[in-house]
This record gives structure tokens, C-alpha cells and sequence, in this order.
């Protein structure tokens, strides 16, 4: 017999079945974390060492901040950007390889709730990630932030809009390769080309110029305004470009999830 | 009545394929319904439409009255399916992973693991409730997908081919098993290669091919309408003016072959009045038509030719 115990409180939305993916995301990404959150803890440090322990002072201050204090921000950044579209677009992909993605799709969670509940779980990495990289600088420099609050919110919402991509592009791949292009080709170049290890003053004008078309240059340009007050372009339009970027590709998985582009026949 | 499942003029294309030609069918609430077809015949896009997995080209799906596709909330929340291919989420144990299924589904954490345990012992996978599934053997992830579909406690089962794979004695415990959460009330659809699983658990089945629904009704009244049961009779001496004026039959040496469709019933009324003409019986031989003829009759083909 059918009662309303069947139907009644599972219509809501962002009840206990998105938490449930959303707890699950997050699990998965726990058992392995030795794959998901040491390698920035060891990849920062070596950054730290190399570039600013050995480097930095050659290169002396930036803005007034010592040169090692000054990539920290944009490693943490580096840290979340890698981390948060790596979890969503790698747990995407599995899913629909293994074709466990079948069994959460039969469930009553809407596309909204079924994308949002894959970002989630990559935001939660992304910004462990971008915290373990913080401390690790606070232990090995000594370096502080300014706001911790505006900190939070860059890594939450940068984290939010890789995260987003991540779920985008795992639907999209169709082998492991795809995502590996977005993060070899793609990411890499930006981020290093977004100002992670220099201000972008000291570049020649014209790379200057192309550098405004590059929206990690205005997360990182954010996230060091959070950490270290300083910056090289308005803070504001960084905090809202980074949210655009959130929103737009929320809507896009969320639209994508809820038609069952590429995961419905 | 509202019927558990109601399916109106559907169709689904593929392109320029139609895997779905127009499909009509009502599934009553309790009954064990059978899905029979060969592969590429529309079963497995039938069921997807029914549980979100497939978009719907044109026609509609009710579960229990929701539509699948405006009200998908409430008519998935009522219908539990264990799918054809086996799937697996390698990072969790049996018992989270349908803990996790419960979760999907709005069962609170407590709730999901005691119901998840308990499915667990009755598939017997309780001593495997801390494996991953990729440890499990074939027949033992097979019933993980059903306890799966089952962990909501879901009025309405949807099982595409649950004994694909799985060896003869088990698939009798599954039959006895599904048999028995019928009787307490679940509508189960099952698709199924298998005719005598159709045969022993259904009470209706259906034949679908090439996305059309060629012929449905029970088994039996299938057997009787469209199959060709026959009863062989030897006697000692036939008669030369005796005639069964019922039925059509041919006698050749003393061989008696009546058509029938319904042998069980026919072969008494038969054998007295043989036994009024003094014709003595020698051997008596029932040849009995079951769902496969009637499927190779409809279809022109065995169902587990593709």
C-alpha cells in the first residue's frame, strides 16, 4: 500500500537527501585523503621553500610585503582552484563510468539539488585545501591574515566556481584525459599567468593588459587583498567577478543535471 | 483504482531510431506484472522512462497517479529499481552504500543503517555488510542491487532482469523471495530472458518488441489464446466412424492428436468419452504449450534472439 509516508516529506528541497550526497561527496573524498589533501600541504612547502625561502630574497618586497609572505596567497588559491575542480569533475566522471551515477538520479533530488550537492563536496575540499595551505605559510613564515572573514568567503566562493566547472566538465569527458586537459592546459597556464608569483606591475604593458582578460588574476588579486590588504586591481570587482563565475556555472551544471544532458538517454 | 503504473502513447526516439512506438499499458497496484521481450525491444528504455533515467519524447508515465516527469518527486520516491547493469560505488561498504541509498531518499542516518542491516541479513550478505561491493561474486552483487532498490521500503519494485547472471539455485531463493514481498502487498514489474521466471512469479505479462506491445493478459489465458497445446492418445483400435466433433485432431495408425487449448480440462472430457465408445487406451501423452511458443509465435523469433 502507497501512504503518505512514501511522499510526504520527500518533496522539499535541500532535505536530507541532498545532505546525504553532499555527506557522501565528502567521505569519498576523505578516504582518500592522501590524494586529496596532502599533496597541496607538500606541494606549498616545496613552493615556499623553493621560491620563497631561496628566491624571495633576491626579489626583496612586493607592496611592502615580503616576497614570501606574497605568493602565499596565490598558492592557497592554487591549492583551491586544483583541489575543488579535481574532486567534482573526477567524482563526476566515476560515477558515470562505474555507473553508480544511475542509482542518485532514480532518487527524488532535483537537477538543482543533485549538482549542488556534487559542488558542495568539491567547495568543502577546495577550501580545506586553500586552509591547510594558509597554516602551513603561518608555520613556516609566520604569515597572518589580515581578514579572516573575507578570506573565508574568497575560498568559499572560489572554490564554489571550480567546483562548479569541475561537475560541467565531468559531464561533459568522456574519458579521464578530457579533465586532464582542462587541468594541464587550461588551469595551469592561468594560474601561473594570474600572478601567483609576481605582481602584475612588473610585467611589460601589453602582457599586462592580456592578464585583465584573466579571471584568476582577479581571484588571486582577491585573495591577497583578504590575507594581506594589498592589491593590484579594484578588490571589489575581484569579489565579484569570483561570484558571477559561481553563479553562472552553478546555473549551467544545475541546467545541464536537470535536462540529463550527456547522463540521460 | 489508480493504477501503479499507467503508460499512455509513449514513444521514444533515438535520432531517427524509435525505440518506443506508442506503448499503452496499466500495471494494477499488488500485481507481479512481466515485461517479456527480446534484446533492443524497448524494456530496458521503458523502465528508465518510469524512473528518470530516459527523457521522454512524447505520451506520458503515471506512478500511482504522478507523472513521472511533472511530479517526478513523489512518483520516485515510490518506486525502488534495480537496474540490468550491475553498478558499483567502489569507496564505500555495503552498509553505507545503502545507508547512503536510504539517505537519497530522505531516511534519516539511524533509520537507513538498521534498514540497510536488515536487508543485508535477509539477502544473507550480513557477514559481507563491511565488503566493498567489487569483492562480492557476481550472484552477491546482483542481490546488493535489489537490497539497494529496496532500502526506501518502496511500495513499487521495478526489476530489470534480477537473475541475469545468477546461478539456478539462487534464482530460485529470488523468485521464492520476490514471490513473497508480492503476496505482502509490492507491486513488482519485472523484465526477464528468463520465460519461466515470467511463468512461475507473474500474473500478467506483456510482450514487447520493437518498441510495440504485441499481446498482454495472464500467462495462462496467453498459453490458451495463442499457444498450441496438444494431447497424444494411442488406442489399441480407432473406431472408423467415431468422431470428437469438439476438437480438431488427426488420426494416423492408431495415434490420436487433439489441439487443444486447454489440455488439463479437455483430456478428462476426452478420455470418457473413449472410455463410452469402448476404445481402449494405450498411452496418453499431454504436450502442453507454454509462454515461449507464445512468444516464438508472436514475435517469430526466441526472446533471447536480439
Amino acid at each position: 500500500m502507497i501512504t503518505d509516508h512514501h511522499v510526504s516529506k520527500k518533496i522539499f528541497m535541500f532535505n536530507i537527501g541532498f545532505l546525504t550526497l553532499v555527506k557522501r561527496e565528502i567521505w569519498r573524498f576523505m578516504s582518500l585523503y592522501k590524494q586529496t589533501l596532502l599533496p597541496s600541504l607538500i606541494s606549498s612547502g616545496l613552493y615556499i621553500m623553493v621560491f620563497g625561502q631561496s628566491l624571495g630574497s633576491r626579489i626583496g618586497t612586493i607592496k611592502e610585503s615580503s616576497y614570501i609572505d606574497y605568493i602565499i596567497p596565490g598558492l592557497a588559491m592554487m591549492a583551491v582552484i586544483n583541489h575543488s575542480f579535481q574532486n567534482s569533475s573526477s567524482s563526476m566522471m566515476q560515477s558515470k563510468f562505474l555507473r553508480f551515477i544511475e542509482d542518485i538520479l532514480v532518487t527524488p533530488l532535483s537537477g538543482l539539488e543533485l549538482s549542488t550537492g556534487y559542488i558542495v563536496g568539491g567547495l568543502v575540499r577546495g577550501v580545506l585545501n586553500g586552509i591547510l595551505v594558509l597554516a602551513l605559510g603561518w608555520l613556516l613564515t609566520g604569515f597572518t591574515i589580515s581578514s579572516w572573514w573575507l578570506t573565508l568567503l574568497y575560498l568559499i566562493v572560489v572554490s564554489w566556481g571550480f567546483s562548479a566547472i569541475g561537475v560541467i566538465v565531468g559531464i561533459f569527458a568522456e574519458s579521464w584525459d578530457h579533465i586532464a586537459v582542462f587541468t594541464n592546459f587550461i588551469f595551469m597556464p592561468l594560474i601561473f599567468l594570474g600572478g601567483v608569483f609576481y605582481s602584475i606591475d612588473m610585467l611589460p604593458p601589453f602582457w599586462r593588459g592580456i592578464s585583465q582578460f584573466n579571471p584568476l588574476y582577479w581571484m588571486i588579486n582577491g585573495m591577497r587583498y583578504a590575507t594581506l590588504g594589498i592589491y593590484d586591481t579594484s578588490p571589489l570587482l575581484s569579489l565579484l567577478i569570483s561570484v558571477a563565475i559561481a553563479v553562472i556555472f552553478t546555473i549551467t551544471a544545475s541546467f545541464m543535471f536537470s535536462k540529463g544532458y550527456k547522463i540521460k538517454t | 483504482m489508480v493504477n501503479a503504473i499507467s503508460i499512455t502513447d509513449l514513444k521514444k526516439k533515438y535520432g531517427s531510431f524509435e525505440a518506443l512506438k506508442g506503448i499503452n499499458l496499466d500495471i494494477p497496484e499488488g500485481s507481479f506484472f512481466g515485461l517479456l521481450g527480446p534484446n533492443g525491444a524497448g524494456k530496458t528504455t521503458t523502465i528508465g522512462i518510469l524512473t528518470g533515467l530516459v527523457n521522454i519524447t512524447s505520451g506520458s508515465a503515471r506512478i500511482m497517479g504522478y507523472d513521472v516527469v511533472k511530479e517526478y518527486k513523489k512518483s520516485r520516491a515510490i518506486v525502488g529499481i534495480s537496474p540490468q547493469e550491475l553498478n558499483f560505488d567502489p569507496f564505500f561498504t555495503l552498509d553505507d552504500l545503502l545507508t547512503l541509498q536510504g539517505g537519497y531518499y530522505g531516511m534519516k542516518p539511524k533509520e537507513a543503517r538498521a534498514k540497510a542491516m536488515e536487508l543485508l541479513k535477509q539477502f544473507g550478505l550480513e557477514s559481507k555488510s563491511k565488503v566493498k561491493m567489487r569483492q562480492l561474486s557476481g550472484g552477491m552483487k546482483r542481490r546488493v542491487q535489489i537490497a539497494k532498490a529496496m532500502v526506501h521500503d518502496p511500495p513499487i519494485l521495478i526489476l530489470d532482469e534480477p537473475t541475469a547472471g545468477v546461478d539456478i539455485e539462487l534464482r530460485h531463493l529470488m523468485w521464492e523471495y520476490l514471490a513473497k514481498i508480492n503476496k505482502e502487498g509490492k507491486t513488482i514489474l519485472l523484465t526477464t530472458h528468463y520465460i519461466e521466471e515470467a511463468e512461475n512469479l507473474c500474473d500478467h505479462v506483456a510482450i514487447i518488441d520493437q518498441g510495440r506491445i504485441i499481446t498482454e493478459g495472464t500467462p495462462k489465458a496467453l498459453i490458451r489464446d495463442v499457444g498450441e497445446s496438444m494431447i497424444c492418445i494411442r488406442v489399441n483400435d480407432w473406431p472408423e466412424k467415431m468422431e470428437l466433433p469438439q476438437w480438431q485432431y488427426t488420426v494416423v495408425d492408431n495415434q490420436l492428436h487433439i489441439q487443444t487449448s486447454d489440455p488439463d480440462t479437455d483430456i478428462g472430457h476426452i478420455l470418457s468419452i473413449l472410455a463410452k465408445e469402448n476404445v481402449a487406451v494405450l498411452e496418453v501423452k499431454l504436450k502442453k504449450s507454454n509462454l515461449e511458443e507464445v512468444f516464438i509465435k508472436l514475435t517469430g523469433k526466441r526472446i533471447d534472439e536480439s
